[in-house]
């Protein structure tokens, strides 16, 4: 059984929709990511699962249990917050126990589960100061045991790092992952930064414009994007016109695009006659191999340490390979292959 | 560096003056006349006076109305102070917490009162209450007046304090099952609580300094500290006296401002929380 169903749930706010007939399960235990720009929804998703809004129509069921209509307080989830909405008057450990007293939990309980939270998220050491005399990664983890001590059915992440610096971000990103599996617990994660959602999720839902635009586990999201918006916003990628002019052979076909004729190798056929294909910067290789070599000229060049980033023009486009070692500089010509199997048909548009 | 420096201790300096000349010559003057012993009137050709004593003190508290004023003063202000807020905070509550359009219309509008002379507002006021059938109960009808009176003084202080209630905070008690009372105490109250002291603190000063109304209302019979200064001011000119009053009057509430100020002063927690 799901933990989580979304059941054709649709959110409008004076004639504005901001979820348009979503549906989706989240299973017991499963760590999922609602990914999108801002304004998709994400979050107005969230609110409807935490029962902050209430839908315009469709139904939500945490563990079963229909919860429309059901208050945030009576329901059986957490939110970790963006802005940690940490008490400010109280202690950290009367923040910890803030869900517990309100439910009304035995001291003794009580305590062992804070004995228990404090070594979960580390912070010991701070129990009896004020939030504001912590750091923010440290406000951070208040936030997280806080909502990790009512032992929700479902933890909600509501962008709990954006407003953590990089390095602390990947460290608390793990840190998230291994206390949610250790728990057990069934996680919503929201985010707008696909590198977060890339990294921690079991399954990755990605909305745009209050609609689910695809989902799926975070290699197939990579590897195999459904959409233009999709190939987009999760990683870089090339995005080309492409016209059908003619099957090769079975799961081959042969295309025109702005760059040249391309061959392609893919599992699933296309859509239509002309339709947008993409491919990833870093599946570049230097040099002519198989079908499919071009040659460019370096119009940018950008070192990124493990990679370098090269902006070449082709056929009037702009195409981003990422190489691992690269002598030219910009102006050369440049010598590249894409693999048949490294090119991906997109739905055709609108 | 230096210039800042200098304008510094320019700016101190200024201030210095202006205290001694606002706070330190009156308040010395009071005090002085308030110790003048009745047998050796103080004449201008002596810098203190030439026989000082607790007289005026103890006639002022045996044979004038002062008890029954300071009794009256000291109901009526915390009356007022207390029902002002009650009454100012559902107003406060919505200009706070609601987006709706007007909204900063509607706050100058709560303001607007003020800028009316309060002798004028008095007078009308009162023929209000005397039209009501309320002016018979001069303590209740006053303190009525008073609680309307400084309404705006204290739904300006509690809107800004309701805009500071932060909403996550609201929603992260609600979240982690709070019910309205320890939402109110959780998420509200740490918020609300330097600007109820003040609001409180700011009508009670308002209402033991008001004189028009006390006097309009209260005449004649009932007595309140200003309408006492006032009758050994204007109708019997004895200034020892007066200065007796006005500092039974005004010492208390320069007590209380200076708690008012230690109250705004000492750190909002709601305001120096971390992110957000």
């Amino acid at each position: 059984m799901a933990a989580i169903s979304i059941i054709d749930l649709v959110m409008q706010f004076d004639g504005f929709t901001a979820v348009d007939h979503v549906s989706l399960d989240v299973g017991e235990g499963e760590f999922v990511t609602l990914l999108g720009p801002s304004g998709c929804g994400k979050t107005t998703l969230l609110n409807l699962i935490s029962g902050f809004l209430q839908p315009t129509s469709g139904r939500i069921e945490i563990g079963g249990k229909d919860v429309v209509g059901v208050p945030p307080e009576a329901r059986d989830t957490a939110i970790c917050f963006q802005s940690y909405a940490l008490f400010p008057h109280l202690s950290v450990q009367e923040n910890l126990i803030f869900g517990l007293r309100q439910k009304g939990t035995p001291r003794t309980q009580r305590n062992a589960r804070l004995e228990e939270i404090v070594g979960q998220v580390d912070l010991g050491a701070h129990l009896d100061k004020l939030p504001n005399q912590l750091s923010g990664g440290q406000q951070q983890r208040v936030a997280l045991g806080r909502a990790l001590a009512v032992r929700p059915f479902v933890i909600l992440f509501d962008e709990p790092l954006s407003n953590l610096d990089a390095k602390l971000r990947e460290q608390v990103r793990i840190e998230i992952r291994k206390i949610q599996r250790d728990f057990g617990l069934t996680a919503i994660y929201v985010t707008h930064d696909q590198a977060e959602a890339l990294a921690m999720s079991d399954r990755i839902f990605i909305m745009n414009n209050g609609r689910l635009e695809q989902s799926g586990a975070p290699e197939e999201i990579y590897y195999a994007p459904r959409t233009r918006f999709v190939a987009d916003f999760v990683g870089s990628a090339n995005i080309l016109d492409a016209e059908i002019t003619e099957e090769l052979s079975q799961g081959r076909w042969h295309v025109v695009t702005p760059i040249g004729p391309l061959e392609i190798q893919s599992k699933s056929a296309p859509r239509a006659k002309s339709l947008p294909i993409c491919w990833r910067p870093e599946t570049a290789i230097a040099g002519k191999e198989g079908p499919n070599a071009l040659t460019g000229t370096i119009t940018h060049r950008a070192f990124q340490g493990h990679f370098t980033d090269l902006i070449v023009d082709l056929g009037g486009t702009s195409q981003r390979l990422q190489v691992l070692r690269n002598a030219e500089g910009e102006g050369d010509k440049v010598d590249f292959s894409i693999m048949p199997h490294d090119l991906i048909f997109l739905e055709p548009d609108g | 560096m230096t210039t800042t420096y200098v304008l510094n201790r320019g700016l101190m300096i200024m201030l210095l003056i202006i205290c001694a000349l606002w706070l330190i010559i009156p308040f010395t003057m009071a005090v002085l006349w308030s110790l003048v012993d009745p047998s050796q009137p103080w004449t201008p050709e002596n810098l203190l006076p030439p026989a000082m004593s607790f007289y005026r003190w103890e006639f002022a508290w045996n044979n004038s109305l002062l008890q029954p004023a300071l009794l009256n003063s000291y109901l009526l202000a915390p009356s007022a102070a207390a029902l002002t807020l009650l009454l100012a905070m559902p107003t406060a509550f919505a200009l706070g917490r609601y987006q709706f359009t007007g909204r900063e219309l509607a706050k100058l509008l709560v303001l607007l009162p003020l800028v009316v002379p309060a002798f004028v507002t008095a007078i009308f006021f009162t023929s209000l209450l005397y039209q009501i059938g309320l002016a018979q109960y001069r303590f209740w009808a006053i303190l009525f007046a008073h609680a309307i009176l400084f309404l705006p003084f204290a739904i300006r202080i509690l809107t800004v304090s309701f805009e500071q209630v932060r909403q996550d905070h609201i929603d992260a008690a609600r979240d982690m099952g709070a019910r309205p009372w320890a939402r109110f105490r959780a998420a509200y109250w740490p918020a609300l609580k330097p600007g109820v002291l003040a609001s409180l603190l700011i009508v009670f000063i308002q209402s033991i300094e008001e004189f028009a109304i006390a006097y309009i209302v209260g005449q004649p019979g009932f007595v309140t500290i200003p309408t006492l200064l006032y009758s050994s001011l204007g109708q019997d000119f004895n200034r020892p006296n007066a200065a007796v009053l006005s500092l039974i009057l005004a010492v208390p509430n320069v007590l209380l401002m200076l708690l008012l100020e230690r109250f705004l002063k000492s750190a909002n927690p709601a305001l120096a929380s971390g992110k957000g």
